[in-house]
C-alpha cells in the first residue's frame, strides 16, 4: 500500500457532498419510526414483500386467475407443450399446469405458514412458562426440545408419517410435532434475559400472578425474534413439504401441491422433455421462500437495536 | 531552550461521515505532547478526546477522515513525519504504530484477544517491529511481563485472557505496548474499567516507565482526580475544541474557562466532608448535529453574553496557558 | 481436555436412552406381530402354531412393557436390530451394509461446506459492500431458498443428461477397480448436498465475521501496526470461526436428512435411500432402526464437533 493519502477517492468525493449538505443546512430529521424506516431502506425486503403478496394474492384469487380446474383431467391434451391455451402446459392426464401451481399455492402456503405459525403457538406458549418458572418443567421440556432436535426432522416426519399415515391436516400436525423445538429455545432464552430486567421485579412486587406477567408484560418485548423465526419457519416448513410431496410421501397425492406437481419429475425423461411440468414450478417455490428469507432478513435487521444506521 | 515536543498537533479538524451525516467531531485542535511528560487530555464522553487519539494514531473508522491541520511526529527512525497525509495503513504509519507510538485501551478484557496466550500477543508485537530471532522474543515477553510487576512471568504468559484478573491485563496491555520501547504512550482511558486500589497501581507502574524511559505519555480522561494525579500539561475538551490548556499548575489554580471551573467544582474532594457543597453543570451537553452557535458552551456559561455567538479565538494568558473565551478575564478575577 | 469430553459423554448417555424408549414405544405400536421382525422369518415359517405359541412366551413377548424394552436394548447393543419385514434380511446387515455410502457422502459435503462456507463468508466479510460481497449474498440467499433437490433435479439435467459429463446416479459399477473409478459418481450427489449447507455457512461465517471485526481486540492488533491481512485473518477470523462451527454442529441433523432425499434422487445406495423404500413398505422395523441410527449418527459427530470447538476457543473447556 502506498504511503501517502490518496487524496480524491469514491468515499472522499461522498463525504465531500455530505459535507457541503450539512453547512447548508440541508439535512432534514424525519418523524418515521425508526423501524419503519430501516425497513422500507432495505430494498430487498420490500422485493420480498412484494413478491410474497402477488404470490399470496394470486392463490388466494385463484378460481378468478385460472381459466381451468386443477383437478380436470382431459386425455385428449396430454403433456402438451405452453401455448396460449394452457400458459404453463399440461401433465401426464392433461391437467392445466398453471392452474395446478396457482391452485396448489393455496395448500403449500396453508402447510407452511400453518405449521409455522402452529409450531410457534406451542414452542413460544411453552417456552416463555418454562423460561420464567425454571426448575422441574423447565428441564423435562428442555430435554424433550432436545431429544426432538437431535433427529434429522426429515426422518421425524417420515417416522410419524408411517405411523400415522399421510393426510394433509396429519402433516401439518406432524410438522408441529417435529418444529416445536426450536421455536421453544428462542422464546426461553429470551425469557431468561429478559426475566432479570427490572421492570418483573416491580411486577411481582405488585402481587401480579405469573401468567399475568409472563404472557401479558415480558412476551410483546420478545415479539421481535419470535416473528423472524416464524417467518424463516415458514419457509422451511414449504421446503420441507415440497421435498416430501416430491418423494411422494407429504400431501397426498390427490391434492395439488407445488411439491406434488414435481412428483413427477422423479422420472428422467420428464425431467428431460417436459421441462414445463417441473421448472416453473421449481421457480415459484424457490420464489416464495426467497421473498420469505428478504422478509425475515429486513424485520431481523430492522428489530436487532445493535445494528447501527 | 530544548524543546522535547514530539508530536505536534495543529488545527486539527476530523469529521465523521456516519448515518448519512457530517458530524464535526473535532474541529480545530491543537497541542504538544513533550518527552518524559504526560499530557491529559480531560472532557465528558463524546467531547471529541478518543477521536483525538484515533486520528494521531492512525485508527479512525472507514467512515471518517482528518479533513484539515496537521499532525506533526517527530520521529528516530523516520524523522519529521505528517501523519495526516500518510495512509493510515501504508507502511509507514504501520511501523509506527505498536513500534514508537503505542496505545492502550479501556477495557483489558475486550482489548485482548481471546483465543491467544498473552504471550503470544505481546510476541506479535515484538516479531513485527524488531528483528529479534523467536528465543528473544520468548525471553523479553517474560522479562516485560515480570517488569510489570506480575508474578510467575513463565507460566502466565502460555495463559489466556480470561484467566488474568483484571489490573494484571492492564499490566499485561501495558507491557504489550511498551514492549518496542516507544517514544509515546497513548493511554484511551486505562484505569476506569478498574478497581479504584488497582488504578493507583497502575498510575504507579505508568509514572515510572515515564520516568526510565522519558516515554511521553498522552492521558485521555474523563476523571479530575486522574489529572490531579498524572497530569505535567492538561488539555480540556469540550464538543470537539480544547478550550483551555496549560501546566497542570496554571489549570487547577487558576482555571481560566468556565467549564473548567464548573468541572473542578463538581467533583467532591476527599476529606472535605459531606458539607461540602457540589455543584452540577446545568444542562447537558447538546446533540453533536444541532450545535448551538459560535461557543459551544454558551448556553450552560454564567458567564455568557451575546458576544458568546461568535466562536472565541485561543487567547494567550502566559507562556504556558491558553483558553478559548471571551469573558477569560472575568472568570480568571471570580477564582 | 479430558474432563471436557466425558462430561460432554455424560449428556449424550441418558439422552440415547430415551430416544431408544421412544423408539421402542414406537415399535410396539406399531400392527402386526412381533414375532415377525424378531427372528429370522425362514425359521418362523417352519414352525407349527403352538412352537409359534411357546416362542413368543420364550421371546418374552408376554413379559411386561419394560422388561421387553431392556431385552430389546440388550439385543441392540449386542448388534442384534431384528429383522426386515419385506426381505427378512437382519436389520443388522442392512444397516451395516448402506451405512459406508451415506457416511461418504454426508462426511465430503460436511467438509465442503464447512470449508467454503466459512472461507466465502470471510471474503463477503472483508469486502463488505463491494460487488463480490453483494454477488456472494444474492448467491447465498438464492442457496437457501431453492429447495435441495431442485438443486439436484437441475444438476442432472445439465450434467448428467445435456452434457454427458457425469453419470446420473448409483456408486458402483461391476467393472470399478480403484476409487478414482468411482469418483464421477459422487461428485453431484456431493456438490447438491454440500450447497445448500454452503449458502447457509456462508451468511452466517459473514455475520459472525463483521461481529468479530467489531470488536475491541480487532482496534487493539490494529494498533500494534500488524498488516491488515493478519488482522482480518489471525485475529479477526480466527475468533469468527467458533460460532460457526457451532452453527455448524447444529446444522449436522439438517444435513443427514438432506442425505436422504439426496440420495433418492440420485439412486445413491446409502441409508437413507434405504429409509424412503422402508417408509413406502411399511417396513417398521427397519424405519424405527434406521430412525436410531440417524440420531445416533447426529449425537456422535455434535459430540466430535463439540470437541473441536473446545480446541478452538480456550474459553468454552473451562466454563
Amino acid at each position: 500500500m502506498e504511503n501517502i493519502k490518496k487524496k480524491n477517492t469514491r468515499l472522499d468525493r461522498s463525504f465531500d457532498k455530505l459535507r457541503a449538505r450539512e453547512e447548508a443546512g440541508l439535512i432534514k430529521k424525519s418523524n418515521m419510526n425508526r423501524q419503519l424506516r430501516k425497513m422500507l431502506n432495505n430494498k430487498l425486503a420490500v422485493a420480498g414483500l412484494i413478491i410474497f403478496s402477488i404470490i399470496v394474492l394470486a392463490s388466494i384469487f385463484a378460481p378468478l386467475i385460472c381459466k381451468y380446474d386443477p383437478l380436470m383431467i382431459n386425455l385428449k391434451e396430454v403433456l402438451k407443450a405452453p401455448s396460449v391455451d394452457h400458459i404453463l402446459g399440461t401433465d401426464r392426464v392433461g391437467r392445466d399446469i398453471f392452474s395446478r401451481i396457482v391452485f396448489g399455492g393455496r395448500v403449500s402456503i396453508l402447510v407452511g405458514l400453518g405449521s409455522a405459525l402452529g409450531a410457534a403457538l406451542v414452542g413460544v406458549s411453552l417456552g416463555c412458562y418454562a423460561g420464567y418458572k425454571g426448575g422441574f418443567i423447565d428441564g423435562i421440556f428442555l430435554r424433550l426440545s432436545e431429544i426432538f432436535m437431535a433427529f434429522p426432522q426429515i426422518i421425524l416426519v417420515l417416522l410419524l408419517v408411517s405411523i400415522l399415515g399421510q393426510s394433509l391436516m396429519n402433516l401439518i400436525v406432524i410438522f408441529i410435532i417435529t418444529g416445536w423445538g426450536p421455536m421453544y429455545r428462542m422464546a426461553r432464552a429470551k425469557m431468561l434475559s429478559l426475566r432479570e430486567e427490572e421492570y418483573v421485579q416491580a411486577l411481582k412486587s405488585f402481587g401480579l400472578n405469573t401468567f399475568t406477567i409472563c404472557y401479558k408484560h415480558i412476551l410483546p418485548n420478545a415479539l421481535g425474534p419470535i416473528m423472524v423465526n416464524i417467518t424463516l419457519s415458514t419457509a422451511m416448513f414449504i421446503l420441507q413439504e415440497a421435498a416430501l410431496s416430491f418423494l411422494g410421501l407429504g400431501v397426498p397425492l390427490n391434492i395439488a401441491t407445488w411439491g406434488n406437481i414435481l412428483n413427477a419429475a422423479q422420472e428422467l425423461r420428464i425431467l428431460q422433455e417436459n421441462w414445463w411440468m417441473w421448472l416453473p414450478v421449481g421457480i415459484v417455490i424457490s420464489l416464495f421462500v426467497l421473498s420469505v428469507n428478504f422478509i425475515g432478513d429486513g424485520l431481523r435487521d430492522s428489530t436487532d437495536p445493535s445494528q447501527q444506521g | 531552550m530544548k524543546d522535547d515536543t514530539i508530536i505536534e498537533v495543529k488545527n486539527l479538524k476530523t469529521f465523521f461521515y456516519t448515518n448519512q451525516r457530517c458530524n464535526k467531531a473535532i474541529n480545530g485542535v491543537s497541542f504538544k505532547i513533550q518527552k518524559g511528560k504526560t499530557l491529559c487530555i480531560v472532557g465528558e464522553s463524546g467531547c471529541g478526546k478518543s477521536v483525538t487519539a484515533a486520528s494521531i494514531m492512525g485508527l479512525l473508522p472507514r467512515l471518517s477522515r482528518i479533513e484539515e491541520g496537521e499532525i506533526n511526529y517527530y520521529s528516530k527512525n523516520h524523522g519529521h513525519l505528517r501523519i495526516d497525509q500518510l495512509e493510515q495503513n501504508g507502511p509507514t504509519m504501520r511501523s509506527i504504530r505498536g513500534g514508537e507510538v503505542a496505545m492502550i485501551f479501556q477495557d483489558p478484557m475486550t482489548a485482548l484477544n481471546p483465543v491467544y496466550t498473552v504471550g503470544s500477543q505481546i510476541s506479535e508485537n515484538l516479531k513485527y517491529h524488531t528483528k529479534l530471532k523467536r528465543d528473544k522474543i520468548k525471553l523479553k515477553t517474560i522479562d516485560l511481563l515480570s517488569n510489570m510487576g506480575i508474578p510467575i512471568p513463565e507460566q502466565r504468559a502460555k495463559e489466556y485472557p480470561h484467566q488474568f484478573s483484571g489490573g494484571m491485563r492492564q499490566r499485561a496491555m501495558i507491557g504489550m505496548a511498551m514492549s518496542c520501547n516507544p517514544q509515546v504512550l497513548i493511554a484511551d482511558e486505562p484505569t476506569t474499567a478498574l478497581d479504584v486500589t488497582i488504578q493507583a497501581q497502575i498510575f504507579e507502574l505508568m509514572d515510572t516507565l515515564k520516568k526510565d524511559h522519558d516515554t511521553a505519555i498522552l492521558l485521555i480522561t474523563h476523571d479530575m482526580g486522574v489529572v490531579t494525579e498524572l497530569a505535567d500539561d492538561v488539555a480540556v475538551m469540550y464538543m470537539g475544541n480544547i478550550v483551555e490548556s496549560g501546566t497542570i499548575v496554571d489549570v487547577l489554580r487558576s482555571p481560566a474557562h468556565p467549564y473548567t471551573k464548573a468541572l473542578l467544582k463538581s467533583i467532591p474532594i476527599l476529606g472535605k466532608g459531606k458539607s461540602q457543597e457540589l455543584e452540577p453543570i446545568k444542562g447537558s451537553t447538546p446533540d453533536p448535529y444541532d450545535r448551538p452557535k459560535g461557543c459551544q458552551f454558551h448556553p450552560r456559561c454564567e458567564f455568557t453574553t451575546d458576544k458568546c455567538r461568535e466562536v472565541p479565538v485561543d487567547e494567550k494568558i502566559s507562556d504556558t496557558h491558553s483558553v478559548m473565551c471571551w469573558h477569560y478575564k472575568e472568570v480568571l478575577k471570580n477564582g | 481436555m479430558l474432563s471436557y469430553a466425558i462430561r460432554r459423554m455424560l449428556i449424550l448417555i441418558p439422552m440415547l436412552i430415551v430416544i431408544s424408549f421412544f423408539i421402542y414405544s414406537g415399535l410396539e405400536l406399531m400392527p402386526g406381530d412381533a414375532v415377525s421382525y424378531m427372528i429370522d422369518p425362514e425359521a418362523a415359517a417352519e414352525l407349527a402354531p403352538e412352537k409359534l405359541d411357546a416362542l413368543r412366551d420364550s421371546l418374552g413377548l408376554n413379559d411386561p412393557f419394560i422388561l421387553r424394552y431392556f431385552k430389546w436394548f440388550g439385543g441392540v447393543l449386542k448388534g442384534d436390530f431384528g429383522y426386515s419385514l419385506s426381505s427378512g434380511v437382519p436389520i443388522r446387515d442392512i444397516v451395516f451394509d448402506r451405512l459406508p455410502a451415506t457416511l461418504e457422502l454426508s462426511f465430503i459435503a460436511l467438509v465442503l461446506s464447512t470449508m467454503f462456507g466459512s472461507i466465502l463468508g470471510f471474503i463477503s466479510a472483508i469486502r463488505k459492500g463491494s460487488i463480490a460481497d453483494n454477488t456472494l449474498t444474492v448467491v447465498g440467499m438464492l442457496g437457501v431458498s431453492v429447495p435441495q433437490f431442485v438443486f439436484g433435479l437441475v444438476a442432472i439435467l445439465i450434467f448428467a443428461l445435456k452434457l454427458k459429463w457425469l453419470p446420473v446416479g448409483g456408486r458402483l459399477m461391476p467393472e470399478y477397480i480403484t476409487y478414482w473409478d468411482r469418483f464421477p459418481h459422487i461428485i453431484m450427489p456431493a456438490l447438491v448436498l454440500a450447497a445448500t449447507m454452503t449458502a447457509g455457512v456462508m451468511r452466517y461465517s459473514r455475520s459472525s465475521m463483521l461481529d468479530s471485526m467489531n470488536k475491541e481486540y480487532i482496534k487493539t492488533a490494529r494498533s500494534k501496526g500488524l498488516p491488515e491481512w493478519r488482522v482480518n485473518l489471525v485475529h479477526g477470523f480466527r475468533v469468527a470461526l467458533t460460532p460457526v462451527i457451532v452453527l455448524v454442529g447444529f446444522r449436522l441433523p439438517t444435513l443427514i436428512g438432506g442425505a436422504v432425499v439426496i440420495e433418492q434422487i440420485f439412486q445413491w445406495p446409502g441409508i437413507g435411500n434405504e429409509f424412503i423404500t422402508a417408509v413406502r413398505g411399511q417396513n417398521f422395523p427397519l424405519v424405527m432402526m434406521i430412525a436410531l441410527f440417524s440420531v445416533f449418527a447426529v449425537l456422535i459427530a455434535s459430540f466430535l464437533v463439540d470437541l473441536f470447538t473446545a480446541i478452538l476457543d480456550p474459553r468454552v473447556k473451562l466454563g
